[in-house]
Parts: structure tokens; sequence; C-alpha cells
């Protein structure tokens, strides 16, 4: 008798402890950063040649992966309308590597041509002060045409600002 | 010279100035040119096929019964770029991946050659927008022409003429502007 009580204070200690894991977990994160809003600025790439087209794919990419995140104010490159906006997270994005790759090559082999770009993504305030700083890369191994690897990176960029910031519409 | 030489210096001179004259009218594109909006055009879907032209000093973009304009004016860049896209089509090109002894990616090596037409313009409240055309060959560069005339800005003086075929270059082989 006192084996299966054992047991079975073993057993609710033991569910009691699995089930308290994640709640502890989640205290343990960081807290997130504040951000009424966030401006997306065009991507440079003064390093690396990229094509325009790369380079608009990358920044408008972006700017509707943020929407879809729940940041209900995102603002472009240049508008005005983000200047006395309080609580403002600014996304400046280089570009730091660059492989164009091949579809063709993708589709006959499957193992090579693959396009990738690593962009280092840099969010401030817009004082300049420095919140979070990201290597965030995108890429297309199988399937799709090379511009598919910006939508990849603006994903990513996209969850990046969704774990380390909270916007007002989105908690 | 007799007038018989000049008659045959004539009949011999004037099929090649036909085809001198030919050749210069092929880069002009009277009117629009077919276009896929691959993406950034506000109020126009991603991948939305349609005809671009550059009329009153506005890129004009008609698909179906929308249409949408970009002033010219408000044109920061105009970047014109050389790309491929399959000749098997989406779907079909899918089912065949399917075929046996390697079918479908035999159909892969079949590409065919298109240009590219990137804009970058200001919106009234001075956001920047991006938009990427797709359309047939050498007629990327005359829409370039007609909207720097009328008032769009370019950094990209000189233009490529095939370099930068994105989908069909080699796999590491970086792209040129």
């Amino acid at each position: 008798m006192n084996r299966i009580l054992n047991a079975s204070i073993r057993l609710s200690v033991s569910t009691l402890v699995l089930a308290a894991s994640p709640l502890l977990a989640q205290k343990n994160q960081p807290a997130k950063i504040k951000a009424a809003a966030i401006q997306v600025e065009m991507i440079q790439s003064d390093e690396i040649k990229l094509p325009a087209e790369f380079q608009v794919a990358l920044y408008e990419n972006l700017i509707r992966q943020l929407e879809k995140n729940g940041f209900t104010h995102v603002y472009r490159d240049g508008d005005r309308n983000a200047t006395n906006v309080a609580d403002l997270v600014v996304l400046h994005s280089t570009v730091r590597g660059f492989k164009a790759g091949s579809e063709r090559a993708r589709q006959v082999t499957t193992v090579t041509g693959a396009t990738s770009i690593t962009v280092h993504c840099q969010f401030t305030r817009p004082d300049g002060t420095s919140l979070l700083e990201r290597d965030v890369n995108g890429k297309v191994r199988f399937f799709g045409g090379n511009l598919k690897a910006t939508y990849d990176f603006a994903k990513k960029a996209a969850h990046v600002a969704q774990e380390n910031f909270s916007s007002p519409g989105r908690e | 010279m007799t007038p018989r030489s000049r008659a045959v210096l004539v009949a011999v001179v004037l099929p090649f100035t036909g085809l001198v004259t030919t050749s210069g009218n092929a880069q002009q594109v009277p009117g629009p040119v077919k276009a896929v909006q691959l993406t950034g055009l506000t109020g126009v879907k991603d991948n939305a096929k349609g005809t671009l032209n550059v009329e009153n000093g506005r890129l004009h973009f008609v698909h179906g019964k929308e249409s949408s304009d970009v002033t010219a004016t408000s044109i920061e860049d105009v970047v014109t770029g050389a790309d491929s896209r399959k000749s098997v089509g989406n779907t079909v090109g899918m089912i065949s991946m399917a075929a046996p002894y390697g079918g479908g990616r035999f159909l892969s090596l079949f590409r065919s050659k298109i240009d590219t037409l990137t804009v970058k313009y200001r919106d009234a409240g001075g956001g920047l927008h991006g938009a990427i055309f797709t359309m047939p060959v050498g007629t990327a560069d005359v829409i370039k022409k007609d909207l720097v005339a009328q008032g769009a800005h370019t950094t990209a003086k000189v233009e490529p003429t095939a370099a930068p075929a994105s989908s069909s270059t080699p796999p590491d082989k970086e792209q040129k502007q």
C-alpha cells in the first residue's frame, strides 16, 4: 500500500515539475522592448553589390512581413508621419553577404544553385540608440526564383522583431 | 556615274537601308508593353500580369480593369536588368517534376530571357516604395528612357546589356549592376 502511495506522490510531483517548466522558462525570457511603431529604412548594400531588384524585394517583403506579424504601424523610409511617434523603433538593414545562385541549377541538380543572402539588422531608437542587432539570412534551396530568398529573410527578420518588441496592438 | 550604274547602286543599297532602319526601330516600343508586376506597386497584387507604358509624365500599369500610376517626377531611381524565366509554366512545370527519367528536370533547362525594371519612388508622405516589373527583352530600356525623359531620376547611367541574368547565371557568380 505504501509503495503505491509513494509511487503516486512521485508521479504527481514529476508531473507538476514538467507542467511548470514552460512557465519558468517564460519568466527567464528577457522583457520585450516597447515599440509603438517601427520604421523600415531602405536596405543598404555598400560593400556587397546587390541587384536593385533584390534590394527592393528585401525592403518590400520586410514591410509586408512586419505588418503581418502584428505591428500596427509600419512606416516606410522617409515617411514624415513617423517623426513624432513615441516609442518608435527604426530598423536599419545592411547586406553582409549575397550569393546569387541559379534557379536552373537548383531544378536540374537539386543540390546546387542555392541563393543566399545575409543581412545585418540593427534596431535603434530615432536618436540612434541601439536596441538590438542580429544577422538574419534568407535562402532558397529547391523551389522558386532567386527573389524568394528575400521573402525567407523577411519572414525571419519579422520573427526576430516579434520576439523582441512588444507592439500595443499585438500584446 | 551612268544612270544604269546608279540604278544598280540604289538597288543594292536600298535593301540594306531597310535593314538598318528596322533594326533601329526594334528598340522603340510605341504602345503599352506586356509586363508582370512582381511586387511593390500600391494596390496591385504580386505577380499581376498587365500592360505598362509611360504617358503624360506617369508610369501607367493596367491590370485587368484596375490601373495604377506612379508620377515620373516622384521616381528616385530606375534600374533595368536582365533575367530569365522557365519556358514551361508554373503548373505544368511543377507537374513535370514528377515525370520519369528526369523529364521534368530536362524541361527546366529551357528558359526564356526577360528584362527587369526596378523603380524606387516616394509617396505623398515621403515614404519610399519600390516596384519590380518583368517584361519582354529590349523593352525595359525604352521605358526607362521614357521615364527619365519625363522627369524620373536614375543612379545607373550606363545600363548592362545582358550581364545580370540572375536566375540563369551559374552559381557563385555575383550579379553586376
